[in-house]
């Protein structure tokens, strides 16, 4: 019999219409899927019976000859996003009780879209890290070879994709954390233009950086569940009224005469020369197609990370004074007075790289060092959106690199080393400091097999062009419909 | 170069109580982090305007209207997308989550002496 959970969205909506098989019974293939594969550790929390009730409202719908792109495909949502009664814990122990009163908007948006929510999908504590191994909920195993890191934060996300639990599912990206975990499980991801999506329940890292975005094994899915996300919303005054294009129209165009800039910058010694020879093919394939590569320059790039950590532990340590142990959230037990009450609280809920970022944000922004420190990193800040700028202007429509330096790397590898971590985010954090648009897709396989990723960085609100040459890519290769070979844990 | 003091001090600033074995490597930690980016001063910013956001944000002004207590309707599939706005919670709902409360407010230690 078919693996229902592991078709594509489309596949699943045509299964759907011409009746042969339900919502029902879709929902249940993914539920199933995700218990068969619980060593991968995809979910902190699943939500049968909430997902079991909407499929069947969804039958009901169908049976009424309603149809809508998304209705009745099965969905994970990253558990930094709120969903009501359902609980939410960002991958910390400090949440590890906390049950939101109210929905984020993309939850509500992808319930209205006709999407089932299968559950919540593990991570990185609080979005914080590049494999996923910060959860407090456990590491996620990479579907490809499960002695492998996923990436992250949003690791669970990628690996249920990848594992074929479910064709879509939520993440977030602050630094790369939907394009890395995309690279790294060899599936589709898209970083939205920062204003694109609504922020509004999203347990915030760095608001100046943070966006949520969708992963699939295919770049129409991804096109699909982006454009059922997108848009401004009056409960997040940072989102932005920008027209949305249907992104389905960008699909199957033609990429002829389309300039394809080459950053020299990310060419660089730590690059594998595995990643640098996909990177070249992919290349290749793109100027097959009519492209015109042609090599620009972003000088500030290896300025990128020093500039990321200084401004997202910043702002981290911020928006994390909030747990406080008062309202919600965990409270250390005994006789404490306020101070150590919080502090004991803090300390027992936080994890270790949590911590450490809230010291480097307290320290860069004290008041001996808040010019040297966080003001230096605003105006390189500055610099790095200038780079982007300047070569959209003059030289290329669209930017191509590698995802990530390396291929994934084992369990363990790197946790001692926070800052060799660090620099795996190296391609992917200079686009959310520009708040620009970026992809990833699937590009080859390493020599132990391992996924490799292509990353795509676009013009402000220029999904639509990221679209059209991820899809010209898609058409030009097979990557994206290799699975990986995955047994399921015994019953 | 910052010591264990300096960590020490962080910490208390961050109401955060760092296990005493941890502070050598968290000290050290640190330093590499903190040396690493160093590299950004190594670039000329006199004439740089210091950016916190990649967009000209405004003011998002609104009408200062009461709103009803109670939160928004659950959404259904393929039902009214527009996004309502943002309800009052009642303080039921929110004292769900509390750690520890009483009546309606939430209970916590004595502060004033």
């Amino acid at each position: 019999m078919t693996d229902i959970a592991s078709l594509s969205a489309s596949a699943i909506r045509e299964g759907l219409d011409s009746k042969q098989f339900s919502c029902v019974e879709v929902t249940k293939a993914s539920l199933q899927k995700a218990s068969s594969l619980a060593k991968l550790n995809c979910f902190i929390q699943m939500s049968e019976e909430a997902a079991l009730q909407s499929a069947e409202r969804v039958d009901g719908l169908i049976k009424a000859g309603k149809r809508a792109p998304l209705l009745g495909v099965p969905v994970g949502i990253k558990d930094v996003i709120c969903t009501k009664g359902i609980r939410t814990t960002a991958g910390s122990k400090i949440l590890a009780s906390f049950i939101p009163p109210y929905d984020a908007t993309v939850v509500r948006k992808l319930v209205t879209a006709g999407t089932v929510s299968i559950g919540k999908l593990n991570m990185d504590e609080f979005a914080m890290g590049s494999s996923n191994e910060n959860s407090a909920f456990g590491p996620v195993g990479n579907p490809w070879n499960p002695e492998y890191v996923p990436g992250g934060s949003s690791g669970g996300s990628a690996a249920a994709v990848a594992a074929g639990i479910c064709p879509i599912t939520l993440g977030t990206d602050t630094g790369g954390s939907i394009r890395q975990p995309a690279a790294f499980c060899g599936i589709v991801g898209l970083k939205p233009t920062y204003g694109r999506v609504s922020r509004y329940g999203v347990i915030a890292y760095a608001s100046s950086l943070d966006q949520v975005g969708a992963f699939a094994r295919n770049v129409r899915d991804c096109a699909l569940a982006t454009q059922a996300i997108c848009g401004v919303d009056p409960n997040d005054a940072t989102s932005v009224s920008q027209p949305v294009p249907n992104f389905e129209e960008s699909l199957g165009r033609s990429i002829k005469g389309l300039r394809v800039g080459i950053p020299k910058e990310y060419f660089i010694d730590g690059l594998a020369p595995e990643v640098k020879e996909a990177t070249a093919k992919a290349l290749k394939v793109l100027e097959g197609l009519g492209a015109i590569p042609v090599e620009i320059t972003l000088p500030h790039t290896d300025l990128a990370v020093a500039v990321y950590y200084i401004l997202a532990p910043a702002e981290a340590s911020s928006n994390l004074a909030r747990y406080d142990g008062i309202r919600y959230g965990h409270r250390a037990k005994g006789d404490l007075d306020l101070k150590s009450l919080y502090c004991r609280s803090r300390s027992e809920g936080f994890g270790r790289e949590v911590q450490r970022r809230i010291l480097v944000g307290t320290y860069v922004l004290s008041s001996g060092f808040y010019d040297a420190f966080y003001v230096k990193a605003q105006k390189v800040r500055s610099l790095i959106v200038k780079d982007f700028h300047d070569a959209f202007r003059d030289t290329c429509d669209v930017i191509v690199s590698p995802t990530t330096p390396t291929p994934p790397f084992k369990i363990g590898e790197k946790v001692s080393d926070p800052l060799t971590m660090y620099l795996n985010d190296l391609f992917t954090i200079p686009v959310n400091l520009a708040g620009l648009p970026g992809i990833s897709v699937p590009c080859g396989f390493s020599e132990k097999g391992l996924p490799i990723g292509l990353q795509l960085i676009g013009k402000p609100w220029d999904e639509a062009t990221l679209f059209q040459v991820a899809s010209a890519y898609e058409g030009a290769t097979s990557w994206h419909t290799k699975m990986p070979t995955l047994t399921a844990s015994p019953q | 170069m910052i010591d264990e003091n300096d960590v020490e001090k962080l910490a208390s600033l961050a109401r955060l109580e760092l296990d005493p074995s941890m502070k050598p490597v968290i000290t050290g930690q640190l330093n590499s982090i903190l040396e690493y980016v160093q590299c950004l001063n190594q670039v000329d910013t006199s004439s740089v305007v210091a950016m916190s956001h990649t967009h000209e944000a405004t003011n998002v002004l609104r009408e200062d209207e009461v709103c009803p207590v109670g939160s928004s309707p659950d959404p259904l599939p393929l039902g009214d997308s527009s996004i309502p706005k943002q309800g009052m919670l009642s303080s039921a709902d929110l004292l769900t989550n509390a750690p520890d409360h009483s009546g309606t407010f939430v209970r916590v230690p004595l502060i004033v002496e």
